[in-house]
């Protein structure tokens, strides 16, 4: 047991050096995912019909594929269409969570945005305001009120999805602990391991999520 | 672009077969873990809600931790973390089992949801004519919940589908895994991975606007009960 212990310590600083790789891409492809989804949702709410198709079938498609089939397309399809593609498979994992996260966070927009009390956007049309200062200044800052709780549902779903990136070898914490557990021939404690980072960063952020609902709830 | 489509017809009757075998082991893999999530989420959200503390807060750091967790972590602690402690499984069983106790947490989290929104004069009225608790949950309260329910189970199983790609890393032989050894073949990655997507929405899109159809029929039934 003694053994274990000392084990457990030795794999620390490459565990958490790798949950910081973890991190990393977890923000990245978050930032990726509230940019990509401002333009998706602008079409998916726009006025001609034939954008809102395409909006919709790109959300669709985005929601109903499994995240490793994007990854595949991505890391492997491309290259074998691109000639010279040379993405690392880190940023090939940012862009898949990026792109299929911006069809999950479009309808997050699109939902706070319509949540909005209808005499909120007459108020500000008879203020005088254009639409688009409407949207900044007043259903805006009030969408994205009503939108916190599902984008920390999002983001903790996320975290998890990360996971994922370690089948196209994509350095982050589970790829680590895949090298630790074949160096070591002990999966079980290296995966426990793991699974406790996952949860000492997962658990916070649910916890900040269902204090968010609750308070929603409340008003 | 022109050569891609061609080549992908030219070769579509030959991946389709070897692709749809492939495709009936992930629907056998998530009906499986489907009937494990429903069946031990039940369980757990009983536990969840019983008198007995001790009960409720073991089913509650169950839920936590496979919410907490990914799924991918969990299939490899049931796969390669077992084997090491002498259970090894096949990969089939493995990822079953492993998203079938992954689903659970969120299936129970789902029969919570339901259960909480029938009112509890509903409970307390079975309590008064004589049930049990088990008829109560049996007769009353389940069946009312359900209708309520019907739409994130919908959702659930949507993920479910989804979730059955991280089988292929267990190497159990669902279409991920197929699709794998078919690219080794040929190096047609990119044709074989998007005839894999498409078999994906194949499913999922009719589930999703299943799930939206439901839900908008609950919402106007809520609404209609409001007014």
């Amino acid at each position: 047991m003694t053994g274990l212990m000392e084990r457990l310590v030795s794999w620390s600083p490459e565990l958490i050096f790798a949950a910081g790789q973890t991190l990393y891409l977890t923000l990245a492809s978050f930032v990726g995912a509230t940019l990509l989804a401002l333009p998706v949702c602008a079409l998916r709410m726009s006025r001609s019909s034939s954008l809102r198709g395409i909006a919709i079938a790109y959300i669709e498609v985005a929601r109903g594929l499994p995240v490793l089939v994007i990854l595949f397309i991505i890391y492997f399809g491309l290259p074998n269409v691109i000639p010279d593609f040379r993405w690392s498979s880190m940023t090939c994992a940012i862009l898949g969570f990026s792109l299929q996260g911006s069809a999950l966070v479009a309808e997050i927009y699109r939902a706070g945005i319509q949540a909005v009390d209808s005499g909120e956007k007459e108020a500000f049309k008879v203020l005088g305001l254009t639409p688009l200062q409407g949207l900044f200044y007043v259903t805006g800052p009030q969408a994205i009120r009503i939108g916190l709780p599902p984008l920390g549902n999002y983001l903790v779903g996320l975290l998890k999805d990360t996971s994922i990136a370690s089948i196209i070898a994509a350095p982050e914490l589970m790829l680590r602990a895949k090298d630790l557990s074949s160096s070591s021939f002990m999966p079980m404690p290296v995966y426990i391991y793991v699974s406790l980072i996952y949860l000492a960063l997962s658990l916070p952020l649910s916890q900040i999520t269902r204090i968010l609902e609750n308070k929603r709830v409340r008003q | 672009m022109n050569g891609f489509w061609d080549i992908f017809f030219e070769r579509l009757p030959t991946f389709l077969p070897i692709l749809l075998v492939g495709f009936q082991v992930t629907i056998m893999v998530a009906i499986g873990s489907f009937v494990i999530a429903m069946s031990f989420g039940l369980i757990l959200a009983i536990a969840r809600q019983s008198g007995s503390r001790g009960l409720s807060i073991l089913a509650g750091c169950y839920i936590e931790f496979f919410r907490g967790t990914p799924a991918l972590t969990q299939l490899f602690i049931i796969y390669f973390g077992l084997a090491q402690l002498g259970f090894a499984l096949p990969g089939l069983v493995a990822a079953i089992v492993g998203l079938g106790l992954n689903g659970a947490a969120y299936v129970a989290e789902i029969f919570r949801a339901g259960l909480k929104a029938v009112p509890d004069g509903q409970r307390q009225a079975a309590i008064s004519l004589g049930l049990t608790p088990f008829q109560t949950y049996r007769h009353v309260r389940i069946p009312q919940a359900f209708k309520l329910m019907l739409p994130p189970f919908c959702n659930y199983a949507i993920q479910l589908v989804k979730d059955t790609s991280l089988a292929s890393v267990v190497a159990a032989p669902e279409i991920m895994f197929r699709a794998r050894a078919l690219v080794m073949e040929t190096y047609l990655s990119m044709q074989i991975y998007v005839l894999v997507g498409l078999l994906y929405l194949a499913v999922s899109i009719p589930l999703a606007i299943l799930a939206g159809r439901l839900q908008r029929r609950n919402n106007r039934q809520t609404a209609g009960a409001i007014v």
